[in-house]
């Protein structure tokens, strides 16, 4: 008998994308003390979220994994309406890429119970969209990437995801625990209700798990992250002319002469 | 576990195909590899999985790979993440590559998150840039957020060294030795999943053919700022014997589909001239644009950012500028016909 | 649902499905965390009040289009101002008159004692960084701050109002008292009658650019080394063209703020800020001072310009309205000053409901400290000082912004021409030219007269 499922939802803090530029004349980012936010795709992986928990019951936890301030996505998620929230925080987690990251949320879920995880299709600071696939690798759980929309089968504990694949879709039906990535942009985000926003930011309160809680203390961090970044090269900024017309006619020269 | 990384050799090309049809970036990431197999003095493979696909472990040897592994099997139709994952956790164990190539489609980055995380390999997602330094380490390079850094990323003591690699960026080989026995360097290897084992069912597929924006000499591409109306957008693009593109905002809006969308989590297209029209410059869309050759910007906008990345601008209203170029330019084509 | 449950060694997260009523849960709800309200809401948290603050935008000040000058006096009571994002204080202040033929004629003020602390308590700041720190000295005071939430009206009891509906789902909330902080654009205090509609001649229209530039360049352009800055302003047709008001350029540290301030009922008449700006920044006098520089913001607003007669009723039963929404701006064209004002209300209007509040009482009577107390301070004072200033603009524009500029120009080339006539000649050619354009002696006493307040 199904008594609904456990849902977990995976944010991610970012720094605010909107508020990034390049600068044409050095080509470096002006990121004008752009403040963390909530991964712009991690809406989509909330809403789908709490859409799946109104159709099968259950509850929905977000958790995240980054330092304490990263406590700000888990409001975001609350406010939107997750039932609670785990942050994995511990110095041990520091400089991991994917394959450790994946691994602490993987245990995460683990620990949770989790019948379904959801996620965002990528992250707008280091998009990869390798965590989701990822996770149900850890774990040996189906997954489900680039998906539109859901429809859960609780009776047979399946979850039916409708993916894009470029050109087409497709529906796959996946047994259940599910690891999940949400398209961006495949559904309107609810707002925070006015109450619940101010209950998230004002008492809410995560719990903490570290790495050893999680019994890998020994797997995480850059120690065991396979990839190193070697070197960061300014890409140097694609010289433009930045010329401006006044008219058409100056416009259809400029395009005769470059064609 | 630490490993041996000089256990490690080869250079593989995971051939991802569809219903028998290989993905065009195989095909790119094929010649690449050879680049990089002679350049470490290792070995090309191309790794065909799928149900009666042989004639692409034929094709793969026709374009340059020194071996092809075929898994063939009815499991392996349509692609699904868990039988590939598995089967190719196997196939590492046992054979060692020291890179694998990966192509950046939505099937390929499922696949390579999957595979990446049995075999403890490093996987860099999304490159543009490949090659092999002194030590024979792969140097995976990728533009970070916004696009104006590369960061060249590398996997000192983890193998396979992994990566996905975006689709138009390199050229595709083409197939070379015609008459060259194939079948003598395809090998086909045990399955090693069952159906049984599988933890999920593709219950309906439907795909059409998928345009190709990635090798237009001219994109004709449009944003927000076509408020719904995409004709003036079209009718340059044809006049130019161009391709149609978008922003985010105007696939968003279902204005034009999915596969013409340009920037970070759409397609990069490197045309000789690259028209954006309605479109602010955002770094997402730029990210997919800024290696054409020219660019010229429509915006109403005196201080939208993409006239800083456009060689020409002009401020004014696309659905007045546009039809009046397109004018010219039928005027000029028929002029000289 | 259950309490913490506990599975091995891990505590497993407390669902919290339920949320909470906060209706009635605060003292106070304030509309807008701009200074009136973040003063107004650091007053009431000091005075052991729990407060509510929603504001519209993603972080306070990111909607925040400002010159400027921040005027500190009030600030320093409530914070500690030397730990704030200040840019550079004012060491400069600067005056001139252009002509629209390239003429510039300027007063330059550089009093030793601005070089010292306080500096004279005015500094340039980027409102985006100082409006979110200075809200974060009230969230550490205890004030709850709510972002991405407007207001879009209010919640009565009658006459009374109780609370506040915003954009959010389940967005009404309700508390004893709203300190409408909306600023100019007062959409929530017009809409709910709480003041008139503003009259057009009562609003000013200011359009603004930033342009990025080397701390070194700008110490060099404007003569400045450390902290220090300048303020320039400036005054007829060469800043605004035809219309009232003035253009400004300020220094901040490794940036300019160039813009123009006008009546909008000018505007109306064919003038497009865009337009008017534009000229300004290509005016002989402005152009070298931006040059070079990149363009890094673009913003256009409103500045209430109604002085002391504007002024609605500041208090209503349970709310009161402060700072710009309130039209406490001076806009003098040598003045424009609100931030202190802002302050400075919010001060008096959090004081006055927490000792309303003591009283269990938040009705109009209850709250009349407030404009008692603001009319006992500058605020109102100097906003009297201001109607008759804008009277005697509106009556004098011509002479003002048209001849007297010109007459400067003219009278100061003939004094300083360099030909082969004698000095006195240019000297007597000069004097002529500008009591020409005063109306003779008498009319250049007679406005002397009438000017002498202006600087006061
Ligand atoms: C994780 C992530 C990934 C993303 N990936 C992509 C991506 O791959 N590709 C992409 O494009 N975006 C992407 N985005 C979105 C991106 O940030 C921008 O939101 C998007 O590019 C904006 O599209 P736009 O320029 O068409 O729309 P807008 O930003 O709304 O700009 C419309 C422009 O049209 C101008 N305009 C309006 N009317 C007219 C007219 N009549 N004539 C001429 N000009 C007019 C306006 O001045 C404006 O500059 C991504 C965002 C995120 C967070
Ligand atoms: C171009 C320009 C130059 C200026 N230069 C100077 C200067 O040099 N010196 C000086 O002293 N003064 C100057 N001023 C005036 C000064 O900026 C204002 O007087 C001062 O900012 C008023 O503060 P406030 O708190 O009343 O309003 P604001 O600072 O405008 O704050 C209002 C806040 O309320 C929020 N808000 C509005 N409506 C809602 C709603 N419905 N729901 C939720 N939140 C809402 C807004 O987002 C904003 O954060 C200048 C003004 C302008 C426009
Ligand atoms: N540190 C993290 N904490 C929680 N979720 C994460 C984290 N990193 C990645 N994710 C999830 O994985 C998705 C893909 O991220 P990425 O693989 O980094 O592009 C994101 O949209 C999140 O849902």
């Amino acid at each position: 008998m199904n008594d609904g499922w456990n849902i977990v939802v995976c944010v991610k803090q970012v720094p605010d994308a909107d508020d990034v530029t390049i600068d044409p004349d050095t080509g470096t980012l002006n990121r004008s003390d752009a403040p963390a936010v909530l991964n712009r795709p991690d809406h989509n992986a909330v809403e789908s979220a709490l859409a799946l928990r109104e159709a099968v019951g259950g509850t929905v936890t977000a958790i995240t994994m980054g330092p304490p301030p990263a406590k700000a996505v888990l409001q975001t998620a609350v406010g939107a309406g997750a039932d609670g929230g785990v942050l994995l925080t511990d110095r041990a987690f520091g400089g991991s890429d994917t394959w450790p990251t994946s691994l602490a949320l993987a245990r995460a879920a683990e620990e949770l119970d989790a019948d379904v995880v959801i996620c965002g299709e990528e992250s707008t600071d280091s998009s990869t969209g390798q965590v989701p696939p990822g996770i149900a690798a850890h774990n040996g759980w189906s997954q489900l990437t680039y998906v539109e929309s859901l429809e859960p089968r609780p009776d047979e504990d399946v979850l039916v995801g409708k993916r894009d694949v470029e050109g087409g879709y497709e529906r796959v039906a996946a047994k259940l625990p599910v690891v999940v990535a949400m398209e961006f942009g495949a559904n309107r985000p609810r707002p925070a209700g006015l109450h619940r926003k101010i209950f998230a930011e004002t008492e809410f309160e995560p719990v903490e798990w570290t790495a050893s809680d999680l019994g890998i203390e020994d797997r995480v961090g850059l120690a065991n992250s396979p990839t190193k970044v070697g070197g960061m090269d300014t890409a140097s900024p694609v010289e433009r002319e930045r010329e401006r017309v006044d008219t058409v006619d100056d416009l259809y020269e400029h395009i005769m002469e470059v064609l | 576990m630490p490993i041996d990384i000089d256990d490690y050799r080869d250079v593989w090309v995971f051939v991802e195909q569809h219903e028998g049809e290989a993905a065009p970036v195989s095909w790119e990431l094929l010649s690449k590899g050879r680049e990089l197999a002679d350049e470490t003095g290792e070995s090309l493979v191309a790794l065909v999985m799928g149900d009666g696909v042989s004639h692409l472990a034929d094709e793969a040897v026709a374009r340059g790979a020194d071996h092809a592994l075929l898994a063939d099997d009815p499991v392996f139709e349509p692609y699904r993440a868990d039988p590939y994952g598995e089967q190719f956790r196997a196939l590492v164990e046992a054979r060692k590559p020291s890179i694998v190539l990966i192509g950046g489609t939505h099937t390929g980055r499922d696949f390579a998150g999957r595979v990446a995380v049995p075999a403890h390999a490093g996987l860099t997602a999304d490159c543009t840039e490949l090659a092999v330094d002194d030590e024979g380490l792969l140097l995976a390079s990728r533009p970070t957020f916004g696009g104006d850094a590369m960061a060249t990323i590398k996997c000192p003591s983890h193998r396979p060294q992994m990566a996905t690699v975006r689709a138009g960026v390199f050229d595709a080989s083409e197939a070379t030795k015609d008459d060259v026995d194939a079948a003598a360097a395809v090998e086909e290897v045990d399955v090693v999943v069952t159906e049984e084992d599988t933890l999920s069912t593709v219950i309906e597929r439907v795909v059409s053919d998928v345009v190709d924006i990635t090798d237009a000499d001219v994109v004709v591409a449009g944003g927000a700022g076509a408020e719904g109306n995409f004709e003036p957008i079209v009718e340059l693009a044809d006049a130019l014997g161009g391709e149609v593109a978008a922003s985010r905002a105007a696939v968003d809006e279902g204005w034009v589909e999915p596969a013409r969308q340009v920037g970070q989590t759409g397609k990069t297209v490197r045309p000789h001239l690259y028209i954006a029209a309605g479109i602010s410059g955002a770094v997402q869309h730029l990210e997919g644009m800024n290696d054409s050759d020219y660019v010229v910007a429509i915006n109403t906008d005196p201080n939208a950012a993409i006239f800083e990345h456009a060689d020409y601008g002009i401020v004014g209203d696309l659905h007045e500028v546009l039809p009046k170029l397109t004018a010219m330019i039928r005027e000029k084509q028929e002029v000289v016909v | 649902m259950s309490a913490q449950e506990t599975n091995g060694t891990l505590q497993l997260p407390k669902m919290q499905s339920e949320t909470p009523d906060y209706n009635d849960a605060y003292d106070a709800i304030v509309v807008g965390a701009g200074l009136a309200g973040t003063a107004a809401a650091l007053t009431m948290a000091r005075e052991g009040l729990d407060v509510l603050m929603l504001e519209r935008g993603p972080a306070p000040g990111t909607k925040n289009v400002f010159g400027g000058v921040l005027y500190t006096p009030t600030i320093r009571e409530l914070v500690d101002v030397d730990s704030a994002p200040t840019e550079r204080y004012i060491a400069e202040k600067r005056f001139s008159m252009l002509t629209s033929d390239g003429d510039e004629t300027a007063v330059s003020m550089r009093p030793g004692a601005w070089r010292d602390e306080p500096h004279n308590d005015s500094y340039t700041v980027l409102r985006r960084r100082f409006d979110e720190w200075f809200a974060k000295q009230a969230v550490d005071a205890g004030v709850t701050l709510i972002t991405e939430t407007t207001v879009t009206g209010l919640v009565r009891d009658g006459r009374k109002i109780v609370g506040v509906e915003t954009d959010r789902p389940d967005g009404e909330i309700r508390a004893p008292v709203v300190v409408l902080a909306e600023g100019a654009n007062s959409l929530v205090s017009e809409n709910e009658g709480l003041k008139d509609r503003q009259e057009r001649e009562a609003v000013a229209v200011s359009v603004k650019e930033v342009f990025k530039l080397d701390r070194e360049t700008i110490d060099d352009r404007f003569r400045l080394d450390g902290d220090a800055g300048a303020a320039y302003n400036y005054f007829g047709e060469g800043a605004v063209g035809e219309a009232v008001g003035g253009g400004f350029v300020y220094t901040n540290k490794r940036s300019v703020s160039v813009g123009v301030a006008y009546r909008i009922e000018d505007a109306a008449n064919g003038q497009t800020p865009e337009a008017t700006l534009d000229a300004f920044e290509s005016h002989p006098a402005v152009a070298p001072l931006i040059r070079g520089g990149r363009r890094i913001e673009y913003s256009a607003h409103v500045i209430p310009e109604g002085g002391a007669k504007a002024m609605p009723d500041l208090v209503h039963d349970g709310a009161v309205v402060v700072g710009d929404a309130a039209g406490l701006v001076l806009n003098s064209g040598v003045h424009l000053e609100g931030t202190n004002m802002a302050v400075e209300s919010g001060y008096h209007a959090g004081k006055a409901i927490a000792s309303a509040l003591a009283d269990g009482r938040s009705d109009e009577a209850a709250l009349a400290a407030y404009p008692r107390d603001l009319e006992d301070s500058f605020v109102v004072e100097n906003l009297r000082h201001y109607d008759w200033f804008q009277q005697t603009i509106a009556d004098d524009r011509k002479f003002l912004f048209e001849d007297l500029p010109r007459a400067l120009a003219d009278a100061e080339t003939e004094y300083f021409k360099m030909d082969r006539t004698a000095k006195d000649e240019h000297t007597d050619a000069a004097r002529d030219r500008l009591l020409d354009a005063a109306g003779g002696w008498f009319g250049a006493a007679k406005r002397a007269w009438r000017f002498r307040r202006m600087l006061s």
